[in-house]
């Protein structure tokens, strides 16, 4: 240990070089003020001048679905919730609106506000069973809402059926003149619009922006890595269709008539179209494509009147070329642009060459050790500063360091007086007929590194994933300090401390290795999406990522993709994440496979250190390295506990031998 | 007994148009794991083009659906050459949702010429099989409506062989589960696609050509056939055309039910909140996890 104490630490004037990067990127301009301010002086420009003109209508009209697509890219292209419910929300508010205006002759901007809590209200009560569903089970099921409402208005007398629903009163309340009636109300639409794309795109660069990237990309990573999924899912299901009713209501406003194929499933698809040309991900582009679209159809000549061939060439082409649609075009070219200019300048184009990257535990071994063995402030800041630190039994890091690898063998030995961290008890996993956990029991303490091992096939991969919580034992409890969480759902796991990583990388492709970390770090038990749009956490958990990755010594890493990083690397951003937070369990499955040996025994160095101040339990087929770094060993053989001993036993014991060495 | 036996028959009827539709969804998706929404466009064409060659131009019927079927077979055959091709290619990065988007552009272009070229009115090919309906006591069977009967299970029964029972449908299943895979042990992944392409968006044609004397199509025909046959596949767990074949059935069945029993005018709604209520309260059993992660 001694000349790991006495190493140099590079670790923290790297994390703070990192953080304070990121910062400097960021604090220049507040977050989701471009994209407003850009929406605010273009639109109130065209409304102003063109305002009394067929131009302008036909703005004021792609406004109003700019509203509903801004939605769109947050819930359907950027967090992939792919729910059909815009359309019919969008009827929601503008046929909401009408009956108010001509029944109880309330002026359209009074009734806007009431229309838009009743759509919340009833997308709340809506969402909260269509949102269990997911990927096609989503969709299909909520392909189904156009369907029943365009059955339904069509039907329906008091809508005015096929016919439509006209209105007396007009957004913007000006009984002079037309003239102001236009002005007035385009003027109107395009703030709703810079308002709306201000809270989509706050979102989006908010901590919660980043859950829903996770999200969209991978449910089931999503909920091991602490986001409630259940409650994104159901939040941005409320947030599409307010939007869209939003626009409906702007739409009312503005046209004066609700005709009845605004809920019709075409015009649900034209939204989707708008969308993806625009770009699916990006606010602004998802505002564009709506533009592009409506001046193509109301371009009065050959385009508009052959719009479908114009849609769909135009969409298969931008998609070819980009499927992230007009804005990815925008994107990729600017950064070409950037890229030649910073050629043509000084610097290097990239934070860390590729030469930096090879080994990354290299350098870092000693710091990461440093850091946990001795009670590295940088670390033991990390631990208090974490989600689980509203735990009160965060194990003191000094303490388990001064307890050395030795001490932590003694906590298992004195197990059976306290509480064990986690126990497994009589858990069975049963598929159809096949049992693949048979009555496993086992106990673990605070601190130390056990190791699960078994042949293929074994129950391994499953009794993690019971203990993760991502599968539900079909008998049997799961208890982390003595509470039963059985029925918790991953991402509360996570929040009692409960840390994994997976046998296959589950990084997020597309984002940097910084975000990948700081994914774990969002610590956001309480948040909603809509509290985000006033202050953002994102960059504190960028901070905690970056000290998490300083103290693996991968703090050069952080600005790269993931995407382009070689597997040990990628294996090694996976455990920074685990470890981010610092849990108080942490479950790795397999992280050596795939690995050098050099890798390994850095591998296993690191684990050790690990070991010391919080509980491992491993998955591995690797046994050299599992007797090499392990203090208890279980064997799992067809679901069936068949060895739990120490290394030594381990190592002579036959029935080990016949089962994994082949003997 | 005579109207329930009578709205069965027609049920079965409406049902197997959406079977047919709903295995040629499937069949693709299963080879190429992309659905495909332009499979009613490629039925739209049919009826039209035929309608169009026939009673407009006056070729005689046999050569008017040669030319249209050919026509269908070498314009799917292009487009997988030069979109799918890229497309496909990109695909296991991105996703089912956007490739979803490339059919369904694909799906608005079709309706966009057929406009140009068929006009908007309500036409039909003309029947291939005239006369009264077949009665059998108080019951009546369309002729058209057996053909239609007739090519639906022959197409779903046709697949569903062929997938179970022969080397060339493994070799397709194992393109859809895993390309590389299936290219390793020596499986012509983009032929399997392209064939199967070319074979649903044909089969679709003969069938809107065999159908359009019941229902008559617009150049707008062919979404909403698409949609109904992507439900019908929806609940056949997306890979199973045999399920999917069934599904379309049922789903016609339970319509003309409703329809008949329940509300004229709101038997549509109440059905599609029914078939939405089955989703949302047994996703698994339907299948759609397996549809997505396999």
């Amino acid at each position: 240990m001694s000349e790991f104490l006495t190493a140099p630490a590079p670790a923290p004037s790297l994390a703070g070089r990192a953080s304070s990067r990121v910062t400097a990127l960021t604090a220049r301009v507040p977050r989701g003020l471009t994209p407003t301010v850009v929406v605010v002086v273009a639109g109130a420009l065209i409304v102003l001048i063109y305002g009394q003109q067929y131009t302008g209508s036909v703005f004021v009209l792609a406004a109003c679905y700019a509203i509903v697509t801004a939605g769109m890219a947050v819930q359907i292209g950027f967090s992939q919730q792919i729910a059909f419910s815009q359309s019919v929300f969008m009827g929601v508010g503008a046929y909401g609106v009408a009956l108010l205006n001509t029944n109880f002759n309330m002026p359209v901007l009074v009734a806007t506000p009431i229309v838009i809590v009743g759509s919340a209200l009833a997308a709340l009560i809506l969402g909260s069973v269509v949102t269990r569903a997911s990927g096609l089970a989503l969709a299909v099921a909520t392909l189904m809402l156009p369907l029943i409402a365009v059955g339904y208005v069509s039907g329906s007398g008091y809508l005015g059926g096929a016919v439509g629903a006209p209105l007396t009163g007009t957004l913007w309340p000006s009984q002079s003149s037309t003239a102001a009636q236009l002005v007035g109300g385009g003027l109107m639409v395009v703030a709703m619009l810079a308002l709306v794309v201000f809270i989509a795109a706050r979102i989006l660069a908010s901590d919660i922006g980043l859950e829903l990237f996770v999200l969209g990309v991978d449910e089931r990573t999503a909920a091991a890595l602490g986001v409630r999924t259940p409650r994104r899912k159901l939040e941005l299901f409320v947030l599409g269709c307010v939007f869209a009713a939003l626009g409906g209501a702007a739409y009312a406003g503005t046209q004066q008539f609700v005709p009845e194929t605004i809920v019709d499933p075409t015009a649900e698809l034209a939204l989707l179209i708008m969308l993806f040309i625009g770009g699916r991900r990006s606010v602004i582009g998802a505002v564009i494509g709506a533009l592009i679209i409506q001046y193509l159809q109301g371009a009065s000549n050959w385009v508009s009147v052959n719009i479908l061939v114009v849609e769909g060439v135009l969409l298969t082409v931008i998609l070819l070329v980009d499927p992230e649609g007009l804005a990815g075009i925008v994107t990729t070219g600017m950064k070409w642009v950037s890229g030649r200019l910073r050629l043509g300048g000084a610097g290097r184009p990239g934070g860390a060459g590729p030469a930096d990257e090879v080994h990354p535990a290299v350098s870092s071994v000693p710091s990461a050790v440093a850091g946990a063995g001795a009670g590295d402030p940088v670390a033991a800041g990390a631990v208090a500063n974490s989600p689980f630190d509203t735990v009160p039994v965060t194990p003191d890091p000094v303490s388990a360091a001064t307890a050395g690898l030795s001490g932590a063998t003694g906590v298992t030995g004195a197990s059976g007086g306290g509480t064990p961290l986690l126990e497994v008890r009589a858990v069975s996993k049963e598929y159809g007929g096949l049992s693949v956990l048979q009555d496993v029991t086992l106990a673990l303490p605070e601190r130390g590194l056990f190791a699960l091992c078994g042949p293929n096939g074994a129950g391994k991969t499953t009794l993690l994933n019971v203990i993760g919580g991502s599968v539900p034992p079909s008998h049997g409890q799961v208890l982390l300090n003595g509470t039963d969480i059985t029925r918790q759902p991953p991402h509360q796991r996570f929040y009692q401390g409960i840390s994994r990583t997976f046998q296959a990388v589950h990084l997020i492709n597309g984002r940097t290795v910084l975000d990948n970390v700081a994914v774990s770090c969002l610590s956001s038990t309480t948040s909603s999406i809509i509290t985000r749009v006033g202050r953002s956490r994102l960059e504190d958990a960028r901070r905690k990522a970056a000290r998490a990755l300083a103290d693996l010594g991968m703090a050069d890493l952080a600005n790269r993709e993931v995407s382009s990083l070689t597997l040990e690397t990628q294996r090694m951003v996976e455990l920074a994440r685990a470890l981010a937070p610092g849990p108080r369990l942490l479950l790795l499955d397999e992280p050596a496979s795939g690995l050098s040996e050099d890798q390994r025994q850095r591998l296993a160095v690191l684990l050790t250190s690990l070991a010391e101040r919080t509980c491992v339990l491993l998955v591995e087929h690797d046994l050299a390295l599992v007797a090499q770094v392990s203090e208890r060993i279980f064997v799992l053989s067809g679901g069936l506990l068949v060895f739990d001993g120490g290394p030594a036993d381990f190592r002579s014991s036959p029935v080990v031998n016949s089962l994994l060495v082949g003997s | 007994m005579m109207k329930l036996g009578n709205l069965i028959i027609a049920g079965i009827i409406t049902g197997s148009i959406y079977a047919t539709f709903a295995v040629c969804v499937a069949v693709w998706y299963r080879v190429s794991n992309i659905l495909n929404l332009a499979v009613g466009d490629f039925a739209m064409v049919g009826a039209l083009g035929v309608d169009n060659l026939y009673r407009v131009k006056g070729l005689p019927l046999p050569v008017a659906i040669i030319t249209t079927l050919a026509v269908v077979a070498v314009f799917a055959y292009l487009y997988d050459l030069v979109v799918l091709r890229i497309a496909q290619d990109r695909r296991q990065m991105e996703g089912i949702v956007v490739t979803f988007f490339f059919t369904f552009a694909l799906s608005f272009f079709i309706d966009g010429v057929a406009k140009m070229l068929f006009g908007t009115d309500v036409h039909a090919a003309p029947g291939l099989w005239n006369g009264n309906s077949l009665t059998l006591g108080s019951l009546h069977f369309e002729r058209a409506g057996i053909l239609v009967l007739a090519c639906a299970v022959i197409i779903g029964g046709a697949f569903w062989v062929y997938i179970r029972y022969t080397l060339g449908g493994k070799a397709l299943e194992a393109s859809g589960e895993n390309v590389v895979g299936a290219r390793i042990v020596g499986i012509d992944t983009r032929r399997y696609r392209l064939w199967i392409f070319i074979g649903t968006a044909v089969i679709a044609a003969i069938f809107g050509i065999v159908e359009s004397p019941i229902t008559g199509f617009t150049y707008l025909s062919g979404a909403t056939i698409s949609l109904t046959g992507f439900i019908a596949a929806a609940y056949g767990g997306f890979r199973k055309p045999g399920r999917a074949l069934l599904a379309g059935l049922f789903i016609g069945v339970l319509e003309a039910l409703l329809g008949g029993y329940v509300s004229a005018e709101y038997g549509d709604t109440v059905l599609y909140a029914i078939l939405a209520t089955l989703i949302l309260a047994w996703p698994r059993g339907l299948g759609f996890e397996s549809a997505v992660s396999g």
